[in-house]
């Protein structure tokens, strides 16, 4: 890995992990604030199980529920995801598509190291908003009046951070072997999207409860880490999927024509 | 003995498709000469140079530069080599000397009084971000980085393109300085008059494909040349019109001038039909070299 590669795209991207952080801490702690509120008079939300399965189980009328279906369920990972999918792809393709990418690598720096160096950088982002998710539970359910354990808080933070490092990744593998920023945002984010979907719509049609394994929502949140706390085989497999496909970006952008 | 070429290109290809790219490209450039690369735009100048680089790989043929092969050896090339882009971008929120520290990082380091020379010679603005910088100044930056560490060969595509005639002039006694110092330069450029002042010898590509390589001074034979002619009383200018090789005639009063190719017998015989006062050659420049070869239908 190139420390100068990691420490620039860090450098680039700082504000705007800091603001997301920031932001994030100032959301949860509004929502908490509201919950002692407005939680109780919602309650459980009679919608369908499809419905209630995509906002996170639909149960307002407990902390945790409250949690994991204002935070946990979609803002979470939608901040963290979108972060993660922008960063990557832009410290990839879009330097690529931007011509920096050319002036950069005509420097004695291996492209696989270069790649290597964006991941770091982007999953340093991740873990900073992560960082942030964390303070910001622990603040909300502070003001929400209590109820969630510190370990099924950070349980939830670091599945969160995993699933920042998988979508980031997937935009670095894509970003490094097409350097085609589009396609690499674009197709990210579908396969964050498309996942979030079908994790909650596969269980419940026969026959196709498997699809929700191809889902890194799943590893993320099937196990509801607010309650259950960390789902090791969860971490491990966005883990895993993380190191593979930032190898794949790795491979492919060693062997390829810069673009411009 | 002779020292080896510092960078060999042999049957060099790379293929776009639709006829476009760089096609057989056989060059020699020697230690030590400023060697300039002529064409118009698309022509392969900077895919060339990309292939040298190895930021892009040959469809057939290969290249050596320092003695390395551009692909297997890229890593050291790139080491040795300063590089200016043709259309050189920057990151636009660092300042230039951020940018400046981060690339001497990435060769890990330089010496800084080797760059603070540069930075001043050309004037260069280091303190603003490059999004705050004209195009100018962001190419004396480019310019900067490109010598920083002193290589032993640079690469510079249209090194000139946004400086001011000071600056230009720096950057010529510079090329000048790097040269007397046995370390060589490779550029190019569409704008002719910015290399005729530099270079040693200069090749001309054309459609993807080396039109000619030789020294200024022997493409200047083989040039259109120019005679200005001015007579004691006007003449009918149709006659040197009707002369083989005779390519151009002006007439403005009693002077005509007239452009050909080949041995100048025939346009002084004419001539000397008429009273002459006098008979003046036109120096050449580049651009009716080039235009001649872009021209021309023969590859050499």
């Amino acid at each position: 890995m190139s420390f100068p590669v990691a420490k620039i795209a860090l450098r680039l991207r700082l504000p705007a992990a800091i603001s997301a952080a920031v932001g994030l801490i100032a959301v949860m702690a509004a929502v908490g604030a509201l919950f002692p509120s407005v939680g109780h008079t919602i309650g459980t939300l009679n919608v369908p199980k499809s419905v209630s399965n995509l906002l996170g189980g639909g149960d307002y009328g407990t902390i945790t529920g409250w949690f994991r279906s204002e935070i946990a369920a979609i803002y979470g990972p939608l901040v963290i995801g979108a972060l993660a999918i922008t960063g990557a792809s832009a410290t990839t393709a879009g330097e690529e598509e931007d011509r920096i990418l050319g002036l950069v690598l005509a420097h004695p720096i291996r492209r696989p190291r270069l790649v290597a160096a964006k991941a770091a950088a982007i999953a340093a982002i991740v873990l900073i908003v992560a960082l942030g998710t964390w303070i910001g539970l622990i603040l909300g359910v502070a003001l929400g009046g209590g109820g969630i354990t510190l370990a099924h808080m950070t349980a939830l933070a670091l599945q969160l951070a995993f699933f920042g490092f998988a979508t980031g990744a997937l935009a670095i593998a894509l970003g490094a072997g097409s350097g085609r920023r589009s396609l690499a945002s674009g197709a990210a984010a579908s396969v964050a999207i498309l996942g979030w979907l079908i994790n909650s719509f596969a269980p419940l049609v026969s026959g196709l409860d498997w699809l929700k394994y191809l889902s890194p929502f799943y590893y993320y949140a099937g196990h509801d880490p607010l309650t259950h706390g960390v789902d090791i085989a969860g971490v491990i497999v966005l883990g895993v999927l993380s190191l593979v496909l930032t190898a794949l970006g790795m491979i492919g952008v060693e062997h390829r024509d810069l673009r411009a | 003995m002779t020292a080896p070429p510092v960078i060999v290109a042999s049957g060099l290809s790379k293929d776009y498709g639709s006829g476009r790219g760089l096609f057989g490209l056989d060059l020699e450039v020697r230690q030590g000469e400023v060697f300039g690369f002529l064409g118009p735009n698309g022509a392969g100048k900077s895919t060339t140079m990309r292939l040298l680089l190895d930021l892009i790989r040959p469809t057939t043929g290969s290249a050596r530069v320092l003695g390395l092969d551009t692909v297997r050896d890229s890593l050291e090339i790139r080491r040795r080599v300063g590089f200016l882009p043709g259309d050189l971008a920057l990151y636009p929120k660092l300042t230039g000397r951020a940018m400046l520290d981060y690339l001497a990082q990435l060769r890990g380091g330089v010496d800084p009084r080797a760059r603070d020379g540069l930075v001043e010679r050309f004037g260069a603005d280091i303190d603003r971000p490059m999004r705050q910088l004209s195009t100018g100044n962001r190419q004396k930056l480019g310019l900067v980085q490109a010598f920083m560490h002193e290589p032993e060969l640079l690469i510079l595509d249209e090194p000139i393109a946004g400086l001011d005639p000071l600056v230009q002039q720096s950057f010529h006694s510079l090329l000048g300085e790097v040269s007397a110092e046995g370390r060589t330069v490779f550029l190019s450029s569409h704008t002719l008059s910015e290399v005729e002042r530099v270079t040693q010898r200069l090749a001309i590509l054309r459609e993807g494909r080396l039109v000619v390589v030789d020294s200024l001074e022997n493409l200047r034979k083989v040039a259109v040349q120019h005679l200005e002619i001015e007579f004691a009383e006007p003449v009918d200018a149709d006659g040197f019109r009707a002369l083989p090789g005779v390519t151009e005639v002006r007439e403005d009063g009693r002077t005509v001038t007239v452009g050909f190719e080949g041995s100048a017998d025939g346009v002084v015989k004419a001539a000397a039909t008429h009273e002459v006062l006098a008979i003046r050659p036109r120096e050449e420049d580049l651009e009716d070299i080039f235009l001649h070869y872009y021209r021309s239908e023969t590859v050499a």
